[in-house]
């Protein structure tokens, strides 16, 4: 049943990204940044600058969850086939079981090297679905589904989906760029994910949200905010991915790319 | 008239449907977004966390309200702290304490350290954060009552091979636990007792192997047992789904743009947004029907599902109603005075606790675990047409 390896270095994507699912994750992925970025782009006078005020930040809560599941189906409408299901399955259990073990504690996010690796060797579609998947499976096994899901799901998405962008390069090169990608994909994730609770926080006036002002203030009160709740967090969970790469990198893709080719039967 | 079915007794021991439990729970919330009035939170909270003890089951999962009650008071700590400690805003006349005051640098202007905390500023905190702590609770007793397997064993077709994959994860994430576990004594039984870091690497990789060798295994044995074997899709139903999964998306994106930018004509607002949505769910709908599959023993929607989702609207249109007619009943306008509970608010909280005699009693033990080994078998029982 299982051929031998092609001779191609270069395997081929468990999730082949057309020109239509590309298009749709284009068009959901700007509104799923909108979704966490609206503080800084919604103009006064705006409908949701107003006669939603308190409600806006819900309003994405409920939208979110429908594209993500429109994008997810578009990306998977291309035909996944049982070993794209498996292999999609058996990583987000690992990053789930992972997720499990350290739910996010002093921000740790071991999950984000199954994501990373995985993309790197599967390709960017099958990151993207990686990426949410893990989180959601998490989720679902912690009993920690809420509104922040749908969130985390675009955003850990979009690490496996960058990931599985980057320049095709091999050997300590590769290691290096995965684990300097990490640092900068840990720092990102935990800048989006406080946005989408910002607006709900009415903290201090130097870090809080102002309905109706210019956007440089409200980035620098969002700066000021960062900096000084979640840079702690973001800081070591991106430098524990990289160095988790750098210790892990090397066998780890051996053994998803001895998967690959092993699974390569039809 | 229908006769009565089994599944239509709440007496009769099932697990109810998630849906209904996640709708019933997203009703609540949405009552609880309406009120920052202390009381009728904390009442809010208490009824779900009645419904809760009374109707979980004894899966891992159902313990989730503990986690959410604890992660509620972390919320509230925070925001107190937070707003009524570390903020400069004007903060009211009862002071509590006035501590000594630390002077900081010009960029965290608006921050202080120490000084004046008074009773105004730690009560509109408290309630505020209440407020979002009673929200997340109410999720987390949809995470505590709904089995997630169960609910990914109706989602929509299109996402049929996602779902899978989920059940998949779910159902082998708590198994690789156990591998690790067996790794780690099979190593300490050859005597192996490294440092913490080589420990892990020794681990980590057989497990990984281990997992990825049954996914290849895994897929082999759904290949063989026919597995994503697809109808023939018309060009016509392809184009369908295409269109209204691209004009949807496309709708939303505008709508959207529509919500954030204020010199636009209304119609670009909220009616483009509902008509993208729409056009996005009837695109999921017409997508799914690419395959076509039958459900093992589906998860029945019978009458206490109706009962329970109605329960819970029902506490939220109390609410919405209380908001709108008595406002300050909903949002107490001074945090000092004793808060109004009207008799509306109060009929709507014991109707959001009605599920726990309408909703059937879970199975026992050994009937709980039975139902859940049985989605192992998901991806194995498709039947293609």
């Amino acid at each position: 049943m299982t051929t031998a390896a092609p001779p191609t270095r270069e395997l081929p994507p468990l999730l082949r990204l057309r020109t239509r699912s590309a298009a749709v994750l284009a068009i959901v992925s700007a509104v799923g940044l909108v979704a966490y970025a609206w503080p800084f782009v919604v103009s006064p006078g705006a409908a949701l600058d107003t006669s939603h005020g308190g409600d806006a930040p819900w309003f994405f809560v409920i939208l979110l969850p429908l594209l993500a599941a429109v994008v997810v189906a578009e990306l998977s409408s291309g035909g996944m086939d049982a070993k794209a299901v498996a292999m999609l399955g058996m990583l987000a259990a690992i990053g789930a079981a992972l997720r499990a073990l350290g739910p996010g504690a002093a921000g740790l996010e071991p999950s984000f090297i199954v994501i990373v690796l995985g993309a790197r060797v599967f390709g960017r579609g099958f990151g993207f679905v990686l990426g949410a998947l893990t989180l959601f499976s998490g989720a679902m096994i912690t009993g920690g589904v809420g509104p922040w899901l749908p969130f985390q799901m675009f955003a850990a998405g979009w690490v496996g989906l960058f990931a599985g962008m980057l320049p095709r390069w091999r050997g300590r090169r590769e290691i290096a760029l995965l684990a300097a990608y990490s640092i900068v994909a840990g720092l990102a994730y935990g800048m989006l994910l406080n946005l989408w609770f910002w607006p709900f926080a009415a903290y201090a006036p130097e870090v809080t949200y102002v309905a109706g002002d210019p956007v440089a203030a409200n980035l620098h009160r969002y700066a000021v905010f960062w900096a000084t709740t979640s840079l702690g967090w973001d800081v070591p969970r991106g430098i524990l991915t990289a160095t988790a790469v750098v210790l892990a990198g090397k066998p780890v893709l051996g053994a998803l790319r001895r998967t690959a080719r092993r699974a390569h039967f039809t | 008239m229908r006769p009565m079915r089994t599944v239509d007794s709440p007496g009769y021991a099932r697990p109810l449907h998630p849906g209904a439990w996640w709708l019933w729970a997203i009703a609540l919330g949405a009552a609880a977004s309406r009120t920052t009035n202390p009381i009728l939170c904390l009442l809010i909270l208490a009824m779900a966390g009645f419904v809760v003890m009374a109707r979980r089951s004894r899966a891992p999962w159902a313990y989730a309200y503990g986690a959410f009650l604890k992660l509620g008071l972390i919320i509230i700590a925070v925001r107190i702290v937070l707003q009524a400690v570390l903020s400069s805003q004007s903060q009211g006349i009862h002071v509590i304490v006035d501590l000594p005051q630390i002077p900081l640098p010009a960029w965290a202007a608006g921050l202080k350290l120490g000084g004046l905390i008074t009773w105004e500023a730690v009560l509109i905190a408290f309630s505020q954060g209440l407020q979002l702590a009673t929200i997340i609770c109410c999720v987390g007793a949809a995470n505590a009552l709904a089995s997630a397997q169960r609910l990914l064993r109706s989602v929509p077709g299109a996402l049929y091979e996602v779902g899978v994959a989920a059940v998949v994860a779910l159902t082998f994430a708590p198994q690789l636990v156990a591998d690790a576990v067996r790794v780690r004594s099979a190593q300490r039984l050859r005597g192996y007792d490294g440092g913490r870091l080589g420990g892990m690497r020794r681990t980590a990789m057989p497990v990984l192997e281990g997992a990825l060798g049954r996914s290849v295994e895994l897929a082999a044995a759904m290949d063989s047992r026919g597995y994503g074997r697809t109808t023939e899709e018309a060009v016509g139903a392809r184009r369908l789904t295409a269109g209204l999964v691209f004009g949807g998306v496309l709708g939303v994106a505008v709508g959207l743009y529509g919500l954030l930018d204020a010199s636009v004509s209304g119609w670009l607002g909220l009616p483009m947004l509902g008509a993208g949505c729409l056009g996005a769910a009837a695109g999921l709908v017409v997508g799914g029907r690419r395959t076509r599959r039958t459900r093992y023993r589906p998860d029945p929607w019978a009458l206490p599902e109706w009962l329970v989702v109605a329960s819970g609207i029902g506490c939220a249109v109390a609410f919405f109603v209380v908001a709108s007619r008595d406002p300050a009943a909903a949002v107490p306008p001074y945090p000092l005075d004793i808060p109004q509970v009207t008799v509306l608010a109060l009929v709507g909280a014991l109707l959001g606790a009605l599920p726990a005699v309408l909703a059937p009693p879970p199975p026992d033990r050994r009937a709980a675990s039975a139902v859940n080994a049985e989605p192992a078998t998901a991806a194995g029982e498709e039947v293609a047409t």
